[in-house]
């Protein structure tokens, strides 16, 4: 009995541990400062670059619109596995519309068909009651199934090809003054530390798209809609306990209708980003799975736009490096080995032994790899987002709070 | 005062039941008012009325001397009716200001919630009653206690002057209901009304200012407490009518098909259901296990079932035991399941009834061999159940979900009266069947008893009891609290004995 009250009071202060802001800061500090270090000692510049920076931020919209949609639908309680196909009626209805009417009405239109493919899945699944893995599933096989085909038919009398769009009007992007330069004088100074984070904000503050600062808009929307507005209170409880919603006299069928419109308009939105700012152009193929890890960053952000966010900027930045540098693999390796016995520590402090030996073994596995290895193969590099989603979610699996009815059929009037 | 409740000749017909008929009930303004009866008096179907989730078809209610006629909860709630429902309706990842405002969140703009505003309101209508809560906690840290205190906070958030409590102290352990009833005093000494459904006499002389009784769907008495005593009250719910004794010709061999030693049982979160229970089966005898529900029935059962493992003491079914044995060996050795839920344990409910009927055979001779099942037995013998227990149904390939409550229970019980078992645990083998299957279900049960079979018969039916039992076994609080022979015991010393009476 002892015993049981000891872990609960340790795991307990893990938690308040990572819940603390002032801790958190902490904790971002000490990753900057052992990457900082890391690359002082391996010459691997580009962890941090602003160029790295910027990218990461490019790669991470998307995923993030995908989660955020994820998160919608989740929260008033229905899964959207769909998200990957609402990606592409994004990308293909962006960039065909973006071709006729410039890239302002391509966005417009790719919002528009996503809340109609968010709403085919609400009827399907809210409405008739289809099994909501099947449901996404279909969609995801229409929306590529009717890219390719509508592809075949609309791009070639045009100038395109039967899988690639004409290309569209790219759209203006601008650097924020003061802020950007200052920043970049500092990280061309080369100061341990300092100069890595200047770096980081230059490439965050330059050559931003004003759909990037739009879309990053949605996060703290999605924020105070969940926490401060009677709808986001009421979706919530749509996907914890409907049958107590529906007893309070609440809609529980339209909430749903709402949220996963919203849902499939985010995760277009998503794919819109990939072929007008992140291209200029449609591909087939284009998301290459970019819903799925949408769906991974809402489990590994534990249902929150806080969580969502810092998910999808963890997996587009291991995105970003993959088509960078080979040799900021290997420092990110190390770094993680630093970082990994820190945690080894830390949980040897609080007596967690069970997480202590998990850590520690990465950071010796990793050390390990960095002193026999001398360039990591160009296969590990396109796996090491997977396995970096691997390991987080190992690590914060026995957390996570997911709605409690998130996939569960529900019928009106049912107890 | 005055009555805050008038309701008068109501009256409520299901197809085939009259589930209430002449209810009266006068609710003074400022009191606890308590409904008893047994289970299926009519009390929850009252409750749906008052509460407006069903309709009444004839007869008039009237709330602050006002004639009324409710279509929804919403509109009750509008009158100042509010319902604390026995099952609560919460979401634990969600804080306790969380779930009292939803559905009537104080707003700005229309979707902006005030949730500073709401948060004092809570906390203002908490400290008017002396309810201890905390609005930023997360229900996910609460005790079942703390949660009714939170159900009841949301009706009164609502405004609500009357409250409805739906056998509210069911979940509770004894600590809790004496928090719950200081609740309840403190709420009634503020003016607002207290309607409290139980079937706990202890409790209801304890707590109410009146007490109405309700039996087989029409209030018979009302009595104050300090008026009456237990005896009367168990004797007005279960009516002052013997059941008629049982004829039949007994043969109580030596072999015992169940013995039960010393067997207590702790649930996980560290709560006490069984506490040494003593219990011995002989073949051919029926032992009735009478008590209100909730007091380890369930859990005695899934002991004898190898479902459960008890905390201490020993369980031995047909000389396996229960405890080490796997359930498809006490299955194997002759133990027939009639289990309480038929629609969760007892069926797949989108099997065809062939399927359903080799449940729980899938093992042995006759109706499968080595891996396969033969189907052809199954369904030939299908047929037999549904002749012999007058199951209806189109044919033996429906789903079982197409079959009436009733016809499910008659399917299951033919099931497991199949083979000739040797020891048959029975819950509630007759609950929802009408009068015609309760007659074949305890047809066979006898039957089955005259062929040597023990039977253990879970029931909260007290005619069902003393219609079968040749003894009947009183749990209260997870013990035995007395052996009676039905032939020398009244149902209105065993309605005592059930409700925890030390005198019999």
């Amino acid at each position: 009995m002892s015993k049981k009250v000891e872990s609960l009071e340790s795991s307990s202060k893990v938690k308040s541990f990572f819940k603390s802001p002032a801790r958190i800061t902490l904790l971002i500090a000490t990753v900057f400062f052992v990457i900082a270090l890391v690359e002082s000692i391996t010459g691997a510049v580009d962890i941090s670059s602003p160029g790295t920076s910027g990218a990461t931020l490019r790669f991470a919209i998307p995923l993030l619109m995908a989660g955020l949609g994820g998160l919608w639908a989740e929260r008033a309680g229905v899964i959207n596995i769909g998200l990957e196909g609402m990606m592409i009626v994004g990308t293909w209805t962006g960039a065909w519309f973006g071709y006729l009417y410039g890239p302002y009405v391509g966005l417009l239109a790719a919002a528009i068909f996503g809340l109609l493919s968010g709403l085919f899945h609400a009827i399907l699944t809210v409405k008739i009651g289809i099994d909501q893995a099947v449901s996404g599933l279909a969609i995801n096989l229409i929306a590529a199934g009717a890219a390719r085909y509508l592809s075949g038919i609309f791009f070639p009398p045009v100038g395109g090809d039967r899988t690639v769009s004409p290309p569209v009007e790219t759209m203006p992007t601008f650097t924020i003054p003061i802020i950007a330069p200052f920043f970049k004088s500092i990280d061309e100074k080369e100061i341990f530390l300092i100069s890595n984070i200047s770096g980081l904000i230059y490439g965050v503050t330059t050559e931003l798209s004003v759909v990037t600062v739009g879309l990053l808009l949605l996060l703290p929307l999605t924020s105070w809609v969940l926490w401060r507005s009677k709808f986001g209170l009421r979706m919530r409880f749509s996907g914890e306990n409907p049958m107590a919603a529906e007893s309070l006299g609440i809609n529980v069928y339209r909430t749903r209708y709402i949220a996963i419109s919203i849902s499939g308009m985010f995760a277009s939105l998503g794919g819109a980003y990939l072929s007008l700012v992140a291209s200029s152009v449609y591909r087939e193929g284009q998301t290459a799975g970019r819903g799925f890890i949408g769906l991974a960053t809402v489990i590994f952000g534990n249902w929150r736009p806080s969580g969502v966010f810092a998910g999808s900027i963890l997996f587009g930045f291991t995105d970003a490096l993959r088509v960078r540098q080979n040799e900021s693999v290997m420092a990110i390796l190390l770094a993680a080995a630093i970082i990994a016995g820190l945690l080894s520590l830390y949980y040897a402090l609080s007596r967690q032994w069970k997480p202590m030996s998990i850590a520690g073994i990465i950071a010796l596995t990793g050390f390990w790899l960095n002193r026999q290895v001398e360039t990591i193969p160009q296969e590990f590099v396109t796996v090491f987002p997977n396995v970096a989603t691997l390991i987080v979610l190992t690590f914060l699996a026995q957390r996570l709070t997911p709605p409690a009815m998130a996939g569960m059929p529900y019928r009106r009037g049912s107890e | 005062m005055g009555n805050v409740l008038e309701v008068v000749g109501i009256e409520k017909n299901y197809p085939g039941v009259v589930a209430n008929r002449n209810v009266s009930l006068n609710v003074t303004e400022g009191s606890i008012h308590s409904i008893i009866g047994e289970n299926g008096a009519g009390k929850s179907t009252l409750m749906k009325i008052l509460y407006g989730l069903v309709r009444p078809d004839a007869g008039s209610i009237k709330v602050f001397g006002e004639a009324i006629a409710l279509k929804s909860p919403q509109d009750a709630i509008k009158l100042g009716i509010g319902m604390v429902h026995q099952h609560f309706k919460l979401a634990d990842n969600a804080t306790v200001l969380e779930n009292v405002i939803l559905g009537s969140e104080p707003t700005r703009f229309g979707f902006v919630v005030k949730y500073d505003e709401a948060r004092k309101k809570l906390q203002e209508i908490a400290d008017h009653y002396g309810l201890e809560i905390d609005p930023d906690e997360s229900l996910a840290n609460l005790g079942v206690g703390e949660r009714q205190r939170v159900e009841i906070a949301k009706v009164l958030f609502r405004g609500a002057k009357i409250l409805i409590l739906d056998e509210p102290t069911a979940v509770l352990v004894p600590q809790e209901v004496e928090e719950l009833f200081t609740n309840l005093r403190e709420l009634v000494k503020k003016g607002l009304t207290v309607l409290f459904i139980s079937h706990k006499l202890d409790e209801v002389l304890s707590i109410a200012d009146d007490i109405t009784i309700m039996r087989q769907g029409t209030t018979v008495a009302t009595r104050k407490p300090k008026d009456t005593n237990k005896k009367e009250l168990a004797e007005l719910m279960v009516g002052g009518e013997l059941p008629k004794p049982r004829a039949g010709n007994q043969k109580v061999s030596d072999e015992k098909v169940l013995a039960i030693n010393g067997a207590s049982y702790v649930r996980e979160d560290g709560r006490q259901i069984l506490s040494g229970v003593n219990l011995e089966i002989h073949g051919g005898e029926i032992l009735g296990l009478a008590g209100v529900e909730g007091n380890g029935q369930s859990e005695l059962i899934e002991l004898i079932m190898g479902l459960l493992t008890p905390s201490s003491g020993t369980v031995e079914v047909l000389g396996l035991n229960a405890t080490t044995s796997l359930t498809r060996d006490i299955r194997n050795a002759g133990v027939a399941y009639i289990p309480q839920d038929r629609q969760r344990d007892g069926l797949l409910m989108t099997a065809p009834l062939w399927e359903n009927r080799v449940l729980g055979h899938q093992f042995a001779e006759p109706l499968a061999s080595s891996i396969w099942v033969n189907k052809g037995a199954a369904i030939s013998d299908s047929k037999r159940v549904v002749d012999e227990f007058d199951v209806r149904t189109p044919g033996v390939n429906v789903l079982a979900s197409a079959l009436s409550g009733g016809n499910q229970q008659k399917f299951i019980v033919g099931r497991e009266l199949s083979g000739n078992p040797k020891l048959i645990v029975a819950a509630q083998p007759t609950r929802g069947v009408d009068v015609g299957a309760q007659a074949i279900i305890w047809d066979h049960l006898m039957k089955a008893r005259s062929g040597g079979a023990g039977v253990l018969l879970v029931s909260a039916d007290l005619d069902e009891l003393f219609s079968l039992s040749d003894r009947i076994a009183v749990i209260y609080n997870g013990s035995i609290v007395s052996v009676l022979n039905p032939a020398k015991t009244t149902p209105e010393a065993l309605g005592l004995a059930m409700t925890g009476a030390k005198s019999a």
